[in-house]
């Protein structure tokens, strides 16, 4: 049996945030239908039970904007074509918005065991600036909701440099989402993307951004705020208290294998990375024959520094050696400085960024890849 | 065939920056029927790619046409010279190998500075001078003002000289005309032994150096031994011919023939120019007086942005030099910079030249740092030493003083824009010697000057001030002791060499203050605070502070696409790759040269 996490993308939203440039639309039920049925093929096609499912992260988009029943009918064509473990993490994303009593319940019921609601801000008019639908109290009464009904691992993301944000709105937001005991906190920071609503009011003028350092420096009050209680910064972007890291999360920078199924899903499997088309319509035409890159070994090694430094657990320089890069060794001049200047740190036999230095993690890998 | 001397006419076409030149050389080209007119692209001589964008001739070419006047034959050799100040020895190079001139004046602008200086090159040179007045289809034309102009400035007659315009082809025939009738033809003994002038010279891959000459004496032909005069090297001829202008082999080249003579030559530097080539078995006893040798002006340290291209610079060095002879370089090594050259240059322009050729004929990526010019520095043991890499420069308790080459200046320019022009000089520590008005609209301005303030963007602030009116002329004429010190910048503490400049000291302290600003604004940030002192003797005088890096990394990952991050972190390396790691500080390879372009008013 080999171990393998999946990631399902749900491409449809209700409405389009103004900062997103990702893969995402908002149509008709006609076209779920059909790339629904389309899923579900790519699922049969993969077909393995001798793949040991360990997590599955259903993605978007919104999943939870779509019919219960779709996602229902997904878990289970998972369920019927890879040997899903017992005790696997199944995860979906939702928004205040259309999260509802029965699509919960649904959701508990097919096994999904962790919801990671997109709060993003719980200042009413941060939330209006970014486009989003949703206020303050139905993020909250969302969250409640899902914890009432019976789910235990919830996350929630939180936009770090939303024009007009200041630090004490930050923490207001931090501050309510703790007090619903929520297990898990994404924080990023915003991005500006070309060709977004956002960027393109931004550069009209009237919007004033928030400085690149000054959401550092946010960032970096707000992760000791939540140390302080009881939140780990286990990986650039993610906080959880103890055992609720999200597993499958950190099996991206552990180069674990995971099949993506649906359009724009990511795919890296038996050193294969591979992507499925990015357009709805390339999708639903698709034979799903993909071109598939296997990774050179220098690739390999850069990725596994640039996947594995995004954690505190850092990389194993054992490892690293056994794919034939002897760090400590290459990079002596280079380690030696990062340590002396405390952004790295060198533990057990690992390397590790120091997470108060992850916000320049770049130009730390610039100096140790090969 | 034309056999006899007299039919032929040797002559260069001189003329101030972008009055025509290359464009009445064409015309000449076209009317003789040297070159199909299909053939013809603009400026037709220029043949460097920078020749042509630049609109400037920095090569010596030769072609060679034929034309009949009054039922008579005629051979016509045309040797294309360049136009800017920085090349005044190429320009006398090819008045050697001349009997005669065309001198091109502007219709609209009238005699300038470099039209000045090139007729008495001429003029020293013994040449014919034929003045032609052009761009007479332009609407400021002013054919008879020019007329005088050249009368009262340059005392050459010139109310028979041809009005042309280039541009249209309107009178080029009377040129012609007046080549055949007015400049002389070669003197030369066709039975005297071999006597040619080498003016140029150029690397082919399969026939070795050629050699650009003109015949004075004698013949040449296949077969024969030649006899290099400087060196006493002996060479068997391989090839003879002419230009037309490209190279077309001939039997014979014979004395008045301008073209050119392969030998197997291997090494371009056996091909001096200024040399004299002889009959090695026939030899002539008295050589051609050749030229002098130039000296350089302008200094600057060229190294490669990928230290590994060192061979490669070397290379391209030496394949440059061997059709540029001014061009001097020796082996340089940098604390910043690491291994690369010091190159010396007749001036601004010759240096951006030999850049931008470096980069485009070769594809180097190339670091310049700020030029300097090479002072004298007597130290206090009696040592006289030259120093033209700051760097270099003794420390201050063993030098007795400094000398700085110095400059006659002379600025031509319309009487509106003398009082900006006195306080750009002034403030370039200009020495006013002489203003003098050439006539109503045009004044000369004669100062002496340091050469060191020439080489700060000094054309660029000319050119503002005066709207583009004023034009210069320069020559070095000796040193002059000046308080002078050396400005180090350190970069987080340690002072980088490739930085360091030797400044007057009055202005030390606001250059200093400048460059630190300027060099917080190019240096990026890194994971830590780079602290910018300038210091002078040990002594900061200016400090700024590039502050550390806070972001640099895509932190959203969506569905398990790394491929964005892969994408930024690609882009992140080629960009550090053409960094220059200095201690711990990474520089971008524009740092060296962006703290000579601070201006005034930045």
């Amino acid at each position: 049996m080999t171990d393998i996490m999946i990631y399902v993308h749900i491409p449809f939203c209700d409405s389009k945030c103004f900062y997103c440039n990702f893969s995402s639309f908002v149509c008709g039920e006609d076209i779920k239908r059909q790339y629904f049925e389309k899923l579900n093929q790519e699922i049969v096609k993969n077909t393995d039970k001798n793949l040991n499912v360990t997590s599955i992260y259903i993605g978007g988009g919104t999943p939870s904007c779509v019919d219960e029943r779709y996602i229902a009918k997904i878990i289970d064509a998972l369920k019927t074509n890879f040997s899903v473990s017992k005790d696997a993490e199944i995860s979906i994303e939702a928004n205040p918005c259309s999260l509802t009593n029965e699509k919960i319940k649904s959701y508990l019921k097919c096994g999904i065991n962790r919801i990671s609601i997109g709060v993003q801000s719980l200042d009413n008019k941060s939330l209006k600036t970014i486009g989003r639908k949703h206020s303050k109290n139905q993020a909250i009464y969302a969250i409640k909701l899902a914890k009432q009904i019976g789910f235990k691992n919830i996350n929630a993301d939180l936009l770090i440099g939303i024009p007009g944000q200041t630090y004490s709105k930050l923490k207001r937001s931090a501050k309510l989402l703790l007090r619903q005991n929520i297990t898990h906190l994404s924080a990023y920071m915003l991005i500006n993307e070309p060709n977004t609503l956002l960027t393109r009011l931004i550069e009209k003028g009237g919007i004033k951004t928030v400085s690149e350092d000054e959401c550092v420096t946010n960032y970096n009050k707000l992760t000791k705020y939540l140390n302080k209680h009881g939140f780990v910064r286990y990986e650039i972007s993610n906080f959880a208290k103890d055992n609720f890291e999200c597993k499958h999360n950190l099996g991206y920078w552990q180069l674990k294998n995971y099949l993506g199924f649906g359009v724009a899903a990511h795919s890296f499997f038996d050193g294969f990375r591979y992507e499925n088309p990015s357009s709805i319509n390339d999708y639903l035409k698709s034979n799903f024959e993909y071109t598939k890159n296997k990774l050179s070994e220098v690739e390999k090694i850069e990725e596994y520094l640039m996947l594995g430094l995004r954690t505190i657990y850092g990389v194993d320089i054992t490892n690293l050696k056994m794919l034939g890069y002897d760090i400590l060794k290459q990079k002596d001049k280079e380690i030696n400085f990062l340590l002396k200047s405390g952004f790295l740190q060198l533990n057990n036999n690992h390397i590790s960024v120091n997470s108060e230095h992850f916000g320049v993690l770049n130009q730390i890998l610039l100096k140790l890849l090969p | 065939m034309i056999e006899k001397q007299t039919n032929i006419r040797n002559f260069c076409i001189i003329a101030h920056i972008d009055h025509g030149k290359s464009t009445l050389a064409d015309r000449l080209i076209e009317k003789t029927g040297a070159v199909a007119t299909r053939d013809m692209s603009d400026q037709l001589l220029d043949s460097m790619d920078l020749e042509r964008e630049r609109g400037i001739t920095i090569k010596l070419t030769p072609t060679r046409m034929y034309y009949t006047l009054d039922g008579e034959d005629y051979i016509l050799n045309l040797i294309d010279t360049p136009g800017h100040v920085d090349f005044t020895y190429e320009v006398s190079r090819s008045l050697a190998a001349c009997e005669g001139a065309i001198l091109i004046v502007d219709a609209s602008q009238g005699v300038e500075a470099q039209t000045i200086a090139n007729t008495y090159l001429a003029i020293d040179n013994n040449l014919e001078i034929l003045p032609v007045i052009n761009k007479i289809d332009l609407p400021s034309a002013h054919v008879n003002r020019c007329r005088k102009e050249i009368e009262d400035v340059l005392g050459i007659y010139a109310q028979d000289c041809p009005a042309i315009s280039a541009k249209d082809g309107t009178n080029i025939e009377e040129v012609i005309k007046q080549i055949i009738e007015k400049i002389p033809s070669p003197k030369g003994d066709i039975n005297s032994p071999l006597k040619a002038l080498i003016f140029d010279s150029l690397y082919d891959n399969f026939k070795g150096a050629i050699c650009f000459v003109r015949i004075f004496d004698g013949q040449v032909k296949i077969g024969d031994k030649i006899k290099m005069m400087k060196t006493d090297k002996v060479y068997e001829v391989t090839e003879v011919g002419i230009f037309t202008p490209k190279m077309k082999e001939m039997e014979i080249l014979s004395s008045g023939d301008v073209g050119y003579i392969c030998a197997s030559i291997k090494n371009l530097s056996d091909t001096k120019v200024g040399d004299t080539i002889t009959n090695a078995i026939n030899p002539t006893k008295e050589p051609l007086p050749g030229y002098k040798d130039v000296q350089p002006v302008v200094f600057s340290g060229i190294f490669p942005v990928d230290g590994a291209k060192y061979e490669d610079l070397k290379d391209a060095l030496e394949k440059l030099k061997l059709n540029d002879a001014s061009l001097k370089f020796s082996p340089e090594n940098s604390v910043a910079l690491g291994f690369g050259f010091r190159c010396g240059f007749l001036g601004l322009l010759h240096m951006e030249i030999i850049t931008e050729r470096l980069e485009r004929e070769f594809g180097l990526e190339i670091i310049t740092t700020a030029p300097s010019v090479s002072y004298d520095v007597y130290k206090t043991n009696g040592e006289m030493i030259e120093v033209s890499n700051p760097s270099m420069l003794p420390p201050q308790a063993e030098i007795e003083r400094i000398e700085e080459p110095m400059i006659k200046l002379e600025i031509y320019t319309p009487p509106n824009y003398v009082g900006a022009i006195m306080e750009l000089c002034q403030d370039r520590r200009g020495e006013f010697i002489d203003m003098q008005y050439l006539e109503k609209t045009r004044v000369v301005l004669k100062y002496n000057m340091p050469l060191a303030e020439m080489i700060y963007d000094f054309f660029d602030n000319l050119k503002s001030r005066t709207k583009g009116y004023a034009s210069l002329d320069y020559e070095v004429y000796g040193f002059k002791p000046s308080e002078l010190v050396r400005l180090d910048i350190l970069l987080n503490g340690e002072p980088c060499d490739a930085l360091s400049m030797i400044i007057h000291k009055d202005k030390a302290y606001s250059r200093g203050r400048q460059i630190a600003e300027k060099l917080k604004k190019i240096i990026p940030r890194q994971l830590f605070e780079v602290p910018i002192q300038a210091c002078i003797g040990g002594k900061v005088i200016a400090r700024e502070t590039v502050s550390a890096m806070r972001k640099d990394v895509l932190a959203k990952c969506y569905g398990g696409d790394i491929s964005r991050k892969r994408k930024l972190l690609e882009k992140q390396k080629a960009g550090k790759k053409r960094m220059r790691q200095f201690g711990s500080v990474e520089l971008p390879a524009e740092t060296f040269i962006s703290i000579l372009k601070t201006d005034d008013n930045d």
